[in-house]
């Protein structure tokens, strides 16, 4: 009961707010929507709470039929096990406190009940999919997290900038929503049912299955597995299909750290975690996931080192942080995706918050080489902004230490190509991380002023309803890591999981990263004080060494700058083929069909021109003419073929 | 053998009690508007709105069974097809109110000629014999005929009113010659008695090949299907805007029903031989649709092309030939409406400075100048264009299965394809709408046309959320064909 | 009876049968569908050609019905015959609007709304 309150207290809230906040106004919109996200955060941890340490038995709240059509039975049901708990935890909290912050953030916009509702709704969308029972009902939330973060990323719709974006994020979304509902198309067409509880438990009658297409036999699990993650690919920004997350960030600084920080791109990161059963029986998928998920990490950490705008370089980092849990994932350790999941949505949405409160005192500059000098006038932002790089970079004993060394642990002791892979990959990424969060710091709070004075006068610490939220936040991006670590990891995982992550019985990763050579678990905290004193020495002692060193290494600096020519490749390859396709369609369908055949009959008949012309050019007898042709053509199909 | 049905059977009229009563209210609504003073427009279309209900409540509380000597029958499907007649009907009736104020055409024949129309349409639903059939159909389309030449004083009106009257009397023509083939060449018009004679497929002769061919021509025009189509697009444009939305919808759906029901209860023994004509027609009606909407510049003839591809995507369930491809098909016929009539009502607001405007450029930058407006036109082109999780996604969700499961992947492969293309169009509106440089302010909505966006924008989005009923009902429908 | 002793029938040298009604009648629906869409002048020449399909529908009902010795096919060629009635009267109707508001009823110039 407790359960479907924390579920369904945001879709009130939205609710309220939503249809009603114009006649209650902004004021009462805001804390309806904060009272019901109080609340819905009560339930959460206190279900969350009662399922681990109580001895509570999971289950399934049934909630009524959805679709009943023939053998195809879905129903609205809450899955309450460790896994959703703990995300239904996790989103309630961070969720509350965002719509706390927003009180302050958005107190100079117009539209604040319509900002609050689709938060409300945005948090209700993500309740639905880490609760859903079904990959339909998991499919409906994650189609409604898109929608609502579509809604909130062009939320100022007035800026045609925002607009693009959301439209991006939409577009990108729906070629991995494609690979995703093909996948639960073919989870039905192999189990007979969508339902977890059923395929999980079906699972080794089916491993051995195949699909015949395309001239080839393809295994069941492998290609289920590729296609539900193509599915996670596009929500939680992996390289190829990352494109929108960085201009997602044209959306108001709340909706960056809720969505675009703790919860939705996760979610892809979720699915992974809650199709474990079947995903461990796909070794070719898992591994495709690791390389995926390290070359995002990395991929994403060098650009993030070169970008000027505050909230690019988080987005950035967001997305290489990604990468680290899909290696996790990609060998089989999920429960440590899960975790540095959970450090990650606090400490990031902490230094998204931080950002915020940053660019509001900047009078909403962005641009990190205008800003600088700052750290006297806003000391608490730069505290929680130091807690939360220290917990990003891996700093000991910062929640993201934890985390993040269990998972390149993992990838060590995995013991595979592709998890060798990620390793290398999140060990560099690790050094990346480490000097790009402590350039972020240092140009933005360090070294002479570079913004005007005007600017200047200005800074100013941000009040209360933004800094409390801060400070909860930071106290979790420091404590979660070693509160958490060996309940969720150590040699007895599965008292906290249940039966709610299922591995294969030769899945010994767990087991194995806490046998890892000395040095494995050395490097990475290396490799981070090593990233920051580089950051140190580039910004703060010789702050003349970026420009030289950009205007030597011109091209890699360009190449990174441009964000690896992504954007450019995506528009040559495909945007403009599509625009050029569909001109031509339009010229086809437009000039050719439509004036092009009767003009080439009329060629071709020269004689009876005038008449075919006529036949096309909305004149009754042309019309019933194309009738009686249409009535002999089918008789004569129906005779011959009969 | 005719002499003989009249004993077996008795007359059992209760069962048509809401075309009665309907027909009694259409014409004391006649007659209230001949003798009333002033202008008896709004109050008839009160009235027919009242009417309609009325009939529905009956419709719903009725007693199944077959009447008039196995000329008429009630029951879960015609049942089905009617109650969704009568809400097409009824809000085809609330978006004219409007409407023909502004366009001078407040006169109360309006909504009594589509009162009669419907009348037709209920009786196609419920028509178990030829000649109830032929009847049904020409009340329907007789009273269309004039409400498409409605404005008199308009050219273009007119003359959509002399196309389709031409057309549509040449189908009937069509299909009367049809009826008569199979009349002669079967000995029967009854549908029972037409499946026992036809229950040996090798027993068709080819003169009666003939005349289901004719009368599926017939039919065909009714729910525009490729190569019937020709008229659509400019009665479609040329006819006042109300009536469009309603051709558009309750006529489709009570001669799809009706084209389903013949092709599935009397004809079925012959799905083998039939069935690839109705692919043919689905094929080409879902890639013409698809195809000739793109080049459109006025959003009525669009919409012409698009009803036409949605017919194609109906069809394909009827081609399947089972009964969860009829189930497929009513589902869609629902979503189609609602989402169809919503669109209609918004293109009916699209006026400015008192004119009607009609052109999808009139629509730039929808989004910044009528916020609400511009997202209830991109729901229903969402789910025009089938993108989960609108309805429209969920009516070819189930077509396509029902044809999967019959092994007929190519024309579910041809209906993904061509929905793919139809996407193009329809999110064209919604770039148009959002991305353009933005036009002058449209006039205030009337709230009548509200109310029907607003109907038919909640039934497409929140169709998902419980889609149950109308499911076990179309399921139950379908079960009727095929039980 | 069976359809092909019917036919047999109508094939009979000298009699009349059910044959020859069905040539003329199909001969007249064709000359209807032909005078529809090769007509290029006159509107009301399609409103005739419409009645002449209607009529080739009621002799081959009329005929069917008294081969088959079945009333039907007589019933339904009277209510064709009231619908062709209406029918006329509604195509009338709209031939006068249209000539109204564009002076001409030739079919070449209903050709307002095409593409």
């Amino acid at each position: 009961m407790l359960y479907a309150v924390a579920v369904f207290a945001p879709l009130l809230g939205s609710v309220v707010a939503g249809f009603f906040g114009k006649a209650i106004g902004d004021r009462a919109a805001q804390a309806v929507t904060i009272l019901c996200m109080l609340l819905a955060s009560a339930c959460g941890v206190a279900s969350f709470v009662s399922l681990v340490y109580q001895g509570g038995t999971p289950g399934v709240v049934d909630l009524g039929t959805w679709v009943d059509a023939g053998s195809f039975h879905v129903s609205w049901a809450l899955r309450y096990d460790t896994l959703s708990a703990v995300m239904v935890a996790m989103v309630t909290c961070v969720a509350t406190l965002i719509h706390i912050y927003s009180v302050g953030y958005m107190s100079h916009d117009n539209s604040i009940a319509r900002f609050f509702s689709y938060l409300s709704l945005f948090t209700f969308a993500m309740l639905m999919l880490v609760t859903a029972d079904n990959l339909l009902q998991l499919f409906f939330g994650w189609e409604g997290v898109g929608l609502a973060s579509y809604l909130l990323i062009g939320f100022w719709y007035e800026k045609p900038s925002a607009c693009a974006a959301a439209m991006k994020a939409f577009i990108v979304n729906r070629i991995g929503d494609l690979g995703f509902a093909v996948g639960i198309a073919l989870v039905f067409f192999t189990f007979g049912s969508i339902q977890f509880g059923d395929i999980f438990a079906a699972i080794g009658q089916h491993s051995a299955d195949t699909y015949h297409v395309l001239g080839g036999t393809w295994p069941a699990f492998e290609v289920i597995g590729v296609l539900l993650f193509i599915g996670a690919m596009g929500k939680s920004a992996q390289l190829g299909l990352h494109v929108w997350l960085p201009d997602a960030m044209e959306g108001p600084t709340p909706v960056s750290a809720l969505i675009h920080a703790a919860t939705m791109v996760t979610a892809g990161v979720f699915l992974m975690a809650r199709m474990s059963p079947l995903l461990d029986h796909a070794p070719g998928a898992l591994a495709f996931v690791a390389v995926v998920g390290g070359s995002t990490a990395l991929f994403a950490a060098t650009i993030g080192c070169v970008q000027n705008d505050i909230k690019r370089v988080i987005a950035y980092s967001t997305c290489s942080q990604l990468g680290y849990m899909f290696v996790a994932a990609g060998v089989g350790a999920y429960q440590a995706s899960i975790f540095h999941l959970l450090t990650h949505a606090f400490f990031k949405a902490l230094l998204f918050m931080g950002a915020g409160s940053v660019i509001h005192a900047m009078s909403d500059e962005q641009d990190i080489r205008k800003m600088g000098g700052i750290w006297k006038k806003i000391p608490l932002t730069y505290t929680v902004m130091w807690i939360g790089s220290l917990a990003l970079g891996g700093v000991y004993p910062f929640a993201g230490y934890f985390s993040k060394d269990a998972i390149l642990e993992a990838a060590w002791a995995s013991d595979s190509a592709s998890g060798h892979y990620g390793f290398w990959c999140g060990l560099i990424a690790a050094f990346l991380t480490a000097f790009y969060s402590w350039r972020l710091l240092i140009l933005t709070f360090h070294g002479k002023p570079r913004a005007d004075h005007h600017t200047m006068e200005h800074v100013h610490e941000s009040p209360a309803v933004m800094t409390v939220p801060l400070i909860l936040l930071a106290i979790g991006a420091v404590v979660l890591g070693f509160l958490f670590r060996d309940q969720l990891l150590g040699e007895h995982w599965q008292a906290f999981w249940g039966q709610s992550i299922q591995i294969a019985a030769d899945n010994h990763v767990l087991h194995a990263m806490e046998e890892v050579p000395g040095w494995v678990a050395l490097a990475p905290s290396v490799l981070g004080f090593a990233g920051i004193a580089l950051a140190y020495f580039m910004y703060m002692a010789v702050p003349s060494l970026p420009g030289q060193l950009a205007s030597a290494f011109a091209p890699v600096y360009r190449f990174l700058l441009n964000k690896w020519y992504f954007d450019e490749l995506y528009d040559a390859v495909l945007v403009r083929p599509l625009m050029a396709l569909s001109r031509l369609l339009w010229q086809v369908g437009d000039a050719t069909l439509i004036d092009g055949i009767p003009n080439g009959m009329a060629s071709l008949t020269s004689d009876s021109s005038a008449q075919v012309v006529k036949v096309q050019t909305g004149s009754i007898a042309n019309y019933a003419f194309a009738m009686l042709i249409g009535v002999v053509a089918l008789i004569s199909v129906f005779l011959i073929f009969r | 053998m005719g002499g003989a049905a009249m004993t077996w059977m008795s007359l059992n009229w209760t069962l048509a009690l809401p075309e009665i009563v309907l027909s009694c209210c259409g014409m004391a609504i006649l007659i209230l508007g001949v003798v009333s003073r002033g202008n008896f427009f709004r109050l008839g279309c009160m009235l027919t709105v009242g009417a309609f209900l009325l009939t529905a409540m009956l419709v719903l509380s009725g007693a199944n069974g077959v009447g008039y000597s196995g000329l008429f029958v009630t029951d879960a499907y015609s049942v089905f097809v009617k109650l969704l007649v009568l809400a097409a009907a009824t809000l085809g009736v609330v978006m004219s109110l409007d409407y023909n104020e502004h366009e001078n055409l407040r006169r109360f024949e309006f909504p009594v000629l589509m009162l009669f129309s419907t009348v037709g349409m209920m009786l196609m639903a419920s028509a178990t014999s030829l000649m109830t059939m032929y009847m049904g159909v020409e009340l329907m389309s007789l009273s269309i005929y004039v409400l498409a030449a409605f404005a008199r004083d308009e050219l273009r009106s007119s003359e959509a009113g002399l196309k389709y009257f031409v057309l549509g009397s040449l189908a009937s023509g069509l299909l009367l010659y049809g009826v008569s083939l199979i009349y002669g060449f079967t000995g029967s018009m009854d549908f029972a008695l037409l499946a026992k004679a036809l229950s040996d497929p090798a027993s068709a002769s080819p003169g009666l090949v003939v005349g289901i061919v004719f009368v599926l021509s017939g039919l065909a025009l009714k729910v525009s299907a490729v190569p019937f189509h020709m008229w659509t697009p400019d009665v479609y444009e040329g006819a006042p805007t109300p009536v469009t939305a309603f051709m558009a919808s309750a006529p489709k759906v009570a001669a799809m029903a009706l084209l389903v029901r013949l092709m599935a209860s009397p004809f079925g023994h012959l799905l083998a031989q039939w069935q690839q004509l109705i692919v043919l027609m689905s094929i080409a009606s879902m890639l013409l649709g698809s195809l000739a909407a793109i080049g459109q510049r006025n959003f009525k003839r669009l919409m012409a092309y698009s009803s036409i591809g949605h017919m194609g995507y109906a069809l394909i369930g009827l081609a399947a030939g089972t009964q969860a491809g009829v189930r497929g098909v009513l589902i869609y016929l629902v979503t189609y409406v609602f989402m169809n009539i919503g669109t209609f009502a918004l293109i009916i607001a699209m006026r400015r400075r008192g004119r009607a405007v009609e052109g999808i450029t009139d629509l730039a930058g929808l989004g910044r100048t009528d916020p609400a407006m511009a997202l209830g036109l991109a729901v229903f082109m969402f789910s025009m264009a089938g993108i989960p999780p609108f309805s429209g996604f969920w009516g070819k969700y189930f077509i396509f299965t029902a044809a999967v499961q019959q092994g007929m992947w190519a024309l579910a492969v041809i209906g993904v394809l061509t929905s793919v293309i139809g996407a193009f169009y329809y999110i064209r509106i919604i770039k148009v709408m959002y991305f353009d440089a933005p036009d002058e302010a449209f006039d205030v909505r009337p709230a009548s046309l509200s109310f029907v966006a607003g109907v038919g924008g909640l039934f497409t989005t929140l169709f998902f959320l419980y889609p149950a009923p109308v499911v076990a009902a179309a399921e139950a429908a379908a079960k009727v064909l095929f039980g | 009876m069976t359809i092909t002793d019917i036919m047999g029938e109508g094939t009979d040298m000298l009699a009349v049968g059910l044959g020859h009604y069905l040539a003329v009648s199909a001969i007249l629906l064709v000359l209807g569908i032909f005078g529809i869409f090769l007509n290029r002048k006159n509107v009301i020449v399609i409103l005739m050609s419409i009645e002449l399909m209607l009529l080739a529908v009621n002799l081959n009902l009329v005929a069917f019905s008294s081969a088959l010795d079945d009333l039907t096919g007589q019933v339904m060629a009277m209510f064709v015959l009231t619908v062709a009635a209406a029918e006329a009267a509604i195509g009338l109707a709209i031939v006068v609007i249209y000539f109204r508001n564009r002076g001409s009823i030739e079919v070449e110039d209903v050709n307002l709304m095409k593409g």
